[in-house]
This record gives structure tokens, C-alpha cells and sequence, in this order.
């Protein structure tokens, strides 16, 4: 080959590592849009939506998700806002726990535990602004003790942990997770 | 190279032609019409193909491409396949990616989080710090014992566990994989001392599977890090290496 031949396909290669660095960033920032493997689409197998599920223990070999801490006991709720607003509830008895709203992405938007909630219960609604404003006009009348979360995303997940200080607390813990509410209200 | 054995190819013509151009000038001083034709001198310039270069370029742009995709493709698996890379605070050997999980998350950590389908603690829950070597800086192994001494920042509770380098918990020989703040043995001032091994030992033990190198996890929850006062000036247990088998 000739040495300007060599020198342009040196410069197409140079060409191909600029593209390549586009496609890296695209690659990235598609990720979290296409990828199967996320909590969200995790979340699906363990029980329908809009209503609390109660993870497996998490143990080694056996976790329900990645990451998570062996020591809690965990409830998921999975649901959109197309069909209505979703009122959560929860009441767990002498043990930490938090509650944590995620969007579609696997995003925390939204976090408190039992001391920060105010009543030491979950007592909450979910809605879009467009509910909101309806809601507005007829709001329910335990308004004022609710947290009302206004929200863009319309895929949304719920995620309850409970401290499980020892084994003896973890059947009493896990009944009160099962009890968790997570409804759809008709607006 | 060998192109020049290869018929027909378009360097070899634009070669030719500029050789039969300069014989030609030649020629023309020595009297052309006196050399004998070969079927290589008919070729004018007109015969060089529009595109000289035709096959050339579509093997340069093959290259290219292929070098794109590898190179882009390549480098964003890296990337989020080998975690968190921004957004990293770390306090002596404990490492917490405040912003992991949440919407102000750097684009690789977002891939990262929704890939391997983690659930990170929000703000008003806790945070979660990560060691992965002790404080002379050598990785953790299961083979060592190891000495977690000190305080941790203000919490109502904390836990400590251990994963393998891919944030598996390991089975352990105790069957717990945990210890946690109420479980704790603490010295007149408030400090404690955990020891990590494999096998049991006194006092604070936090049992630790056998394979592969260790991570700590170490969270706090319902700590004022996560919600004001901020992460500067907080101290963390250090990680001293004890006896290795």
C-alpha cells in the first residue's frame, strides 16, 4: 500500500474512534431505557401489581435483588398511575423501617423512615397532576394525615424494609409488611 | 505488499496511468508512435475509474465502522459493567455513592444501577459505605482476619455485612451474615472492635464467607449524613489486617 493510502485509512480509523466514542455515550445513556434486566422488570415475578408483595428473606444464594441488606424484611409494591391514583398504607410496630418510591428507572424520588414520618405510619397517596387537580375538587377526607406525592413518572414502585432485629420478630414483622396497602383509588 | 501482483485493482490502474503519463512525455520527445502498443499503453486517462478509489474506501469505511462499534460498544460495557466511577465519597477505607440511584445520578452509574437491577437506599433511609481493602491498602481476603475499630457517624441503626466481589452475599460457617449496632459489645467510651473472619472468634465476630475477595457493606440508617449535616469530618471504623492462614 501506498504511504497516502496508509495515512487514510489511519484517518478513516481515527474517524471510527470519534464515532466509536459517540456510540459509547449513546450506549450508556440508553442503558437504563432498554436494558431487561433492571428492578423494575425484576420486581414482576414476585406477585401482581398495585398491591404489597413481600420479598423472600434475603439470603446468601437466594437474594430477591441485588443489594439488599440480609438483616431486613422487605414489601414491594409495583403499579401505574393510568388507572387512578394508588393510596398506600402501612403500619409496623417497634422495629426501623423505611419506605423509598422509585421510578421506572430504579430512581429514589421519594424517602422517609418511622421517625421522619410523622404518625410512625406509611399513610400515603400517589398521584399525576392531572389527578391532583381532580382530587382537588372532592378530596377525601383524611387529607390532612396523608402524604400526597405528585408525580410525572407513571410507572412507579414502592418499597417497604423492616428491621428484623432477631429471628423471633421475623414472622411478626413479615405479617405486618403482608398487611401493607397499595390500592388504586377510583377518582 | 503483494497489491501490486493483484490485477486490476484501482491503485494499480491510477499507478499505471501516471506512468503511462510520464512515458508519454517521454515519448512524445523520442516519438511515440515508434514503441510497440501493448494492450497496457491504450489506457488513457479516462479509463481511471470516477471513483479511484472504490474498493479502497468501502474496506477503510468496513474498518472504521468495525473500529466504531468494538471501540464504543466495548468501552460502555467497561464501563458499567465495572461499577461506579463518579459520585464517589470516601471516608479512610469507606467508599458511599451518595447520589447512586437517585435522579442527579452520573449516566454511568444510572446504567449501572439499572443493569444489575439494584435497589439503592434513598435519603431519608440511610446510606450504605463500601470497603473493599484494609488500611495499608491491601484487598480484603477471606483468609484474613480483620479488625474493624472505632466509631460509626451518628445513626440510629447500623448493619455490617460482607459480599464477594460482585455483591453476592456468601454463605457463611456461622449462618448469619450480619451484625448490626443492637448486637454490639462497646468499650466504656463508645468505641467498638468487630473482628471479620471466616472461622468464629470472640467478642464482636461478623462471619465471612470463604470465597473470593471480601466487600464490607456497612450502612447506616436514618443518619443526619443523608439529610444535612453533610459527609465531611466523619469518622469511620478503621480496617486493620490481623493473623492470615
Amino acid at each position: 500500500m501506498t504511504r497516502g493510502g496508509l495515512i487514510k485509512t489511519g484517518l478513516w480509523l481515527l474517524g471510527g474512534l470519534m464515532l466509536g466514542g459517540i456510540i459509547h455515550i449513546v450506549a450508556v445513556i440508553l442503558v437504563p431505557d432498554f436494558t431487561t434486566d433492571d428492578a423494575w422488570t425484576r420486581l414482576a415475578s414476585f406477585g401482581p401489581d398495585a398491591q404489597f408483595n413481600v420479598l423472600p428473606a434475603v439470603e446468601p444464594g437466594a437474594e430477591p435483588l441485588p443489594m439488599l441488606d440480609p438483616t431486613m424484611a422487605h414489601a414491594v409494591c409495583r403499579f401505574t398511575l393510568d388507572d387512578g391514583p394508588v393510596r398506600l398504607d402501612a403500619t409496623i410496630p417497634d422495629t426501623f423501617w423505611s419506605f423509598s418510591l422509585f421510578n421506572r428507572r430504579g430512581e429514589t424520588t421519594y424517602s422517609f423512615n418511622d421517625r421522619t414520618s410523622g404518625e410512625g405510619k406509611l399513610a400515603m397517596l400517589v398521584l399525576t397532576s392531572s389527578q391532583l387537580s381532580m382530587l382537588r375538587e372532592n378530596p377525601p377526607e383524611d387529607l390532612d394525615s396523608l402524604i400526597v406525592i405528585e408525580t410525572e413518572d407513571d410507572h412507579v414502585f414502592a418499597l417497604l424494609r423492616a428491621f428484623v432485629p432477631d429471628k423471633r420478630r421475623e414472622k411478626a414483622i413479615d405479617a405486618a409488611l403482608g398487611r401493607a396497602k397499595c390500592a388504586q383509588e377510583k377518582v | 505488499m503483494a497489491l501490486v501482483e493483484i490485477p486490476h485493482t484501482p491503485i494499480r490502474r491510477l499507478a499505471g496511468a501516471l506512468s503511462r503519463a510520464r512515458r508519454t512525455g517521454k515519448g512524445e520527445r523520442r516519438g511515440e508512435a515508434a514503441r510497440p502498443a501493448s494492450p497496457r499503453d491504450n489506457w488513457r486517462i479516462d479509463d481511471v475509474p470516477r471513483r479511484p478509489t472504490g474498493r479502497l474506501f468501502l474496506i477503510n469505511l468496513l474498518l472504521a465502522v468495525i473500529v466504531a462499534l468494538v471501540f464504543g460498544i466495548g468501552t460502555a460495557y467497561l464501563a458499567v459493567d465495572r461499577g461506579r466511577l463518579f459520585g464517589e465519597v470516601r471516608l479512610g477505607q469507606w467508599t458511599a455513592y451518595p447520589t447512586a440511584g437517585t435522579p442527579d445520578a452520573d449516566p454511568y452509574s444510572a446504567a449501572t444501577t439499572a443493569r444489575t437491577g439494584q435497589i439503592p437506599l434513598g435519603k431519608g433511609e440511610g446510606l450504605a459505605f463500601f470497603a473493599d481493602r484494609d488500611r495499608s491498602g491491601n484487598r480484603l481476603v477471606p483468609s484474613c482476619d480483620y479488625r474493624l475499630v472505632g466509631q460509626t457517624p451518628p445513626g440510629r441503626l447500623w448493619t455490617l455485612t460482607s459480599t464477594d466481589a460482585h455483591g453476592h452475599l456468601m454463605k457463611t460457617q456461622a449462618g448469619r451474615v450480619a451484625l448490626d449496632s443492637r448486637d454490639i459489645v462497646r468499650k466504656p467510651d463508645g468505641d467498638f472492635e468487630i473482628t471479620v473472619a471466616a472461622q468464629a472468634r470472640p467478642g464482636n465476630w461478623l462471619p465471612v464467607g470463604t470465597s473470593g475477595p471480601l466487600t464490607l457493606v456497612l450502612r447506616l440508617y436514618d443518619t443526619p449524613l443523608t439529610t444535612g449535616s453533610g459527609l465531611a469530618e466523619i469518622a469511620m471504623p478503621e480496617i486493620f489486617r490481623g493473623q492470615c492462614s
